[in-house]
């Protein structure tokens, strides 16, 4: 969107920036843009983004280059410091000796250069990332006066643990609250919007009358709620959202005051919200979340998000103090409800943020940060072999009376001005990066992550990308620096210049940092394994039904309009039919909750001939309300008993199938046909009968696989919320628009959504995880080749210092296999070395992931056995290639250079 | 002040100075740009072409002015050249310095 009109913002900025003092500037950005805009009109607008940002850096180090070299044709000060020289001169005379020094060497330059910036980039992605997502995802003017309040179970402090609040409670915290003003709760609502236009289904959220003032939203037409709407019995009113309000109702605020048909009822449209409020995740309509006196009453069931902002001049701290007096007190009074609970009060980005995302985005960070500092190690073992090419050159300015800190400065200088310089090409990387890792996520699920849409390269990510760089120049500048700078001035002089095997500390050095490489890699390389075996896994393993062939659409049938079971009955008898009828499909079934879906139920249940259990205590089962046609359609398999059939009627015997892992867990050892169970908290607390068992389905990878599930039919459970599968030879997105027009036939007034293959489903549902191995391959690739060359640069120095020593050995009759065998030997031990100390972090990392974030694959010594295998390989090979070099030594030619 | 000595001028010092010549009244950096690839087949760096700009206009062998600010550069202005006398006299000492040179080759440098 930003870059409709004109080049990448940031690149012009920087080339602004460069040329800032210059007289040119003006024309020189004015030239670009115009071409720019001509580029873009031809051809697509990322090439001429790209083309932008080449022509940008590049007119920009050549303006600075010239700087500097106009500037060093002038005397340089003398190196020596005198008294009264100022600091900045000296500095800056460094600078342009290091510039000089560095444009000298232009090949290791350029290497450092590149592998600074993709180590940079990484790093800055990833930040921006973490900015955008857990930092600042609300673009609320003072987030951070917004708290969230939530129950927890008691001591609860593990992932998937936050629970939401019942109204009783809500009710009572807003009474007695002092510290926050503007206390706020909201429920998820399915919306379904008829008339104008087609039926459709749209995400709206019950919210109570504070909302709005929360956010400090006022309304853009018309009014938010207020404490009157609130009252049940006046709340049919509800408030647009300004795309839906734009979309459906063509932005004519002649709408407000009047009435629409919302879940089949007339609501009054009472205001518009201001442009690009939508929260929460999106939403496009609300209404007031109004309490009849026996919903207001209720404090066992937990279903409202609460929100509020402070008081002026309260603290977070304040209200975690009252709120923990309110909450003493409500443990008192309703211990039945609330005594395995705590409160918690916490910001409203901490609240909201997806507990998932926290484990990953650090795990993306700590392998940004391994990248980066296999990065700084091969960039300090390239400086560490500069540094033993110029030792002659340090050795004369040392003994020329240089002290041992100006050295020191200077190479430090030169290695800050590598950093510096790789900054821009780092930012180029992350701006692609973040494009790319954009333009992957589907379009429908970016509202569900708060702050996605501001994931970019800002001015933060530029500064924190400029002290990283600066931190990691003094990281992998100082040893070879020190090093470098140590005064063995006598025996470097005596050398007549052959530096030989004097460097040995500097080789043990640079043999340690390519040990600590690829012991780095290999945790990244398990990591990014296991990923990608898991996410295959969750994509492509075996699910418990069939997703292929398979079309999915969901809906939910308006209260008023559907009031009781007999109507849903017929809604769902009439649409089974219909659906079947449908030319291609072979079989259709109705089902509460589609496999894989994100939603779920659930029953507490009691089983026949155990005591009774506490309510807070009993088992949880998920629960299916299908029709008989599910498991045929679905492909799930009926291991024992049988199947629903058209007689499983409300009046017949109460019947229900159970999964493997129920009558495992309830039934150990036993035949669970013909057992009974029934259900806790229902009006119809009859003895249900089981008919037959099935195979277990994996309803969610994380949370949801074995979990014991029973199904009804729905005859007997009827339920408002409901899903159809049908069940095609051909390709089933092809069904979408004839299942549409389907189910309009059955009601003309209901709209469906969702309406989408069962492979799509699941493509969405691990979306996450697809991320996750994306993310880790790269790294782990990036981690490979820069530890490759690591390796490759260590190997080729080494034998470029040994050449003397190869040549005697050749001249004394060592075959050409010989002096290989050396060199490769060499790159053997180091590699395996490191592999040992990788493999032991590797399955310590494995364990972490297994344990926190999939679950699903177990950290495999095949795995692990396989990517170290191919990290020998990778490290011999680039051992060998340098030696090949070694063998075809003329001695005479290297002898004779003595 | 009459035009002083001509200068010497490099090769493609004196390829620009043609190219501004040639595109008269419109000649700034994009279009002398473009003439030079168009008419000489010579695609130069960006940056080289505004070095040599710079350095022709030190030498006062060129001169510029700035245009009104134009929509569609930002609201930036142009800045057009203009050969000068002195342009105009070096870039003629040159030419027949190459032609005297060339005199008498015209067997061998001409296209047969």
């Amino acid at each position: 969107v930003r870059h409709r009109h004109g080049p990448p913002r940031l690149a012009e900025r920087l080339l602004g920036a460069l040329l800032r003092r210059s007289p040119w500037s003006e024309s020189i950005l004015g030239d670009l843009r115009e071409e720019y805009l001509a580029l873009a009109a031809g051809r697509s607008r990322p090439v001429a983004a790209l083309w932008y940002w080449a022509q940008s850096l590049s007119l920009g180090t050549r303006h600075v280059a010239s700087r500097f070299d106009r500037a060093a044709t002038q005397p340089i000060p003398t190196p020596v410091p005198t008294r009264g020289d100022h600091a900045m001169r000296t500095l800056l005379s460094e600078a342009r000796l290091g510039l000089r020094s560095l444009r000298k060497r232009p090949w290791p330059t350029a290497i450092i250069l590149a592998t600074m910036a993709l180590a940079l980039g990484a790093n800055a992605a990833i930040f921006s990332i973490v900015d955008a997502l857990v930092i600042r995802p609300f673009p609320f003017e003072d987030v951070d006066r917004m708290v969230m309040l939530a129950e927890m179970p008691s001591g609860g402090t593990a992932i998937g643990t936050q629970e939401r609040v019942s109204p009783a409670n809500f009710l009572d915290w807003r009474r007695q609250t002092d510290t926050v003003e503007s206390l706020a709760a909201f429920e998820w609502w399915e919306v379904n919007l008829v008339g104008r236009d087609e039926p459709e289904s749209v995400l709206g959220f019950f919210v109570s009358h504070d909302f709005f003032a929360v956010f400090g939203i006022r309304a853009a037409h018309g009014r938010t709620f207020v404490a009157d709407d609130e009252v049940f019995g006046r709340h049919r009113v509800v408030v647009l959202g300004h795309g839906l309000w734009q979309r459906r109702y063509g932005g004519d605020s002649a709408i407000i005051g009047q009435s629409i048909v919302v879940d089949g009822l007339p609501h009054e449209v009472v205001g518009i919200a201001p442009q690009g409020f939508d929260f929460p995740m999106g939403s496009a309509i609300w209404a007031p979340l109004a309490f009849d006196t026996k919903t207001a009453a209720v404090r066992g069931r937990r279903y409202l998000t609460v929100v509020g902002r402070l008081a002026a001049g309260r603290s977070l701290e304040d209200a975690q103090a009252e709120m923990a007096v309110i909450w003493d007190r409500l443990v008192r009074e309703h211990p039945e409800a609330n005594s395995t609970r705590d409160l918690r009060v916490m910001t409203l980005t901490r609240g909201m943020m997806d507990q998932g995302l926290g484990p990953i985005l650090s795990l993306w960070q700590a392998s940004a940060v391994i990248v980066l500092l296999i990065a700084c190690a091969n960039v300090a073992s390239l400086l560490l072999a500069r540094g033993a090419e110029r030792q002659r050159e340090i050795a004369v300015r040392l003994a020329m009376g240089a002290s041992r800190g100006r050295i020191l400065r200077q190479l430090l200088v030169e290695s800050l001005l590598l950093a510096l310089a790789a900054v821009p090409l780092a930012l180029l990387v992350t701006a692609y990066s973040l494009t790319l890792l954009r333009s992957y996520m589907p379009a429908r699920l970016i509202r569900f992550v708060p702050g996605w849409t501001s994931i970019d390269v800002d001015g933060r990510v530029a500064l924190v990308t400029t002290l990283i760089a600066v931190g990691t120049a003094i990281v992998f500048g100082l040893v070879p620096a020190l090093q470098a700078s140590r005064p063995h001035i006598m025996e470097v002089l005596k050398e007549g210049g052959r530096t030989g095997t004097a460097g040995g500390s500097r080789q043990r050095l640079r043999r340690g940092l390519v040990v600590a490489e690829i012991a780095l890699v290999l945790p990244l390389l398990v990591a990014s394994g296991l990923s990608a075996m898991g996410t295959s896994q969750f994509l492509n393993g075996p699910q418990g039904y069939d997703p292929d062939g398979l079309l999915t659409l969901r809906l939910v049938l308006p209260e008023a309009r559907y009031p009781d079971d007999d109507a849903r009955r017929r809604f769902i008898d009439a649409s089974v039919e219909r659906l079947t009828a449908v030319p291609g499909v072979t079989s259709a079934a109705m089902t509460n909750v589609i496999p894989s879906s994100g939603t779920n139920a659930g029953r507490l249940i009691e089983i026949e001939g155990r005591p009774e259990p506490d309510p807070q205590q009993a088992p949880r089962v998920d629960f299916r309300a299908i029709s008989p046609e599910y498991f045929a359609t679905f492909r799930v398999p009926v291991l024992r008993g049988r199947a629903f059939t058209g007689g499983d009627l409300a009046g017949t015997q109460p019947v229900a199938i159970v999964s493997a892992s129920m009558a495992k867990k309830f039934w150990p050892g036993a035949d669970p046909i013909g057992r009974r169970f029934r259900l806790l908290n229902t009006p119809d607390p009859a003895w249900v009968t089981v008919v037959g068992v099935a195979g277990d389905v994996i309803h969610d990878w994380f949370v949801g696989r074995d979990q014991p599930t029973m199904y009804r039919p729905y005859a007997q459970a009827p339920s408002s919320f409901m899903g159809f599968g049908l069940r095609t030879a051909g390709d089933p997105e092809a069904l979408a628009s004839a299942a549409r027009t389907a189910l309009r036939d059955v009601d003309p007034m209901q709209p469906q959504f969702d309406v989408q293959s069962m492979r799509t489903t699941l493509g969405e549902r691990t979306i996450g995880l697809q991320y996750i191995a994306v993310i880790m391959g790269v790294f782990g690739g990036l981690a490979l080749v820069l530890a490759i060359v690591g390796v490759y640069g260590v190997m080729a120095y080494m034998i470029s210092q040994r050449l003397h020593e190869f040549g005697l050995r050749i001249a004394l009759g060592a075959t050409g296999g010989d002096v290989l065998r050396l060199v490769v030997g060499q790159a053997w031990r180091l590699t395996a070395l490191g592999v040992l100390i990788g493999s032991a972090l590797a399955l310590a990392l494995g364990r972490l992931i297994e344990a926190g974030l999939l679950g699903v694959v177990s950290s495999d010594l095949r795995l692990l056995a396989g990517i170290a295998a191919l990290v020998v390989a990778a490290a011999i090979l680039a051992g060998y290639v340098p030696a090949r070099r070694a063998t075809v030594i003329d001695p005479m030619v290297v002898l004779r250079n003595e | 002040m009459s035009p002083a000595t001509p200068l010497y001028l490099g090769e493609f010092e004196q390829m620009v100075l043609l190219a501004v010549l040639q595109l008269g009244e419109g000649a700034y950096a994009v279009p002398i740009r473009r003439e030079l690839a168009s008419r000489a087949h010579r695609r130069v760096a960006r940056g080289a072409l505004y070095t040599a700009l710079e350095r022709l206009e030190a030498k006062r062998c060129l001169r510029s002015r700035m245009s009104d600010p134009l929509p569609e550069r930002g609201g930036r202005s142009r800045r057009y050249f203009t050969v000068t006398p002195l342009g105009l006299a070096s870039l003629r000492a040159s030419r027949a310095a190459m032609m005297n040179l060339s005199r008498g080759l015209e067997s061998l440098l001409e296209k047969p």
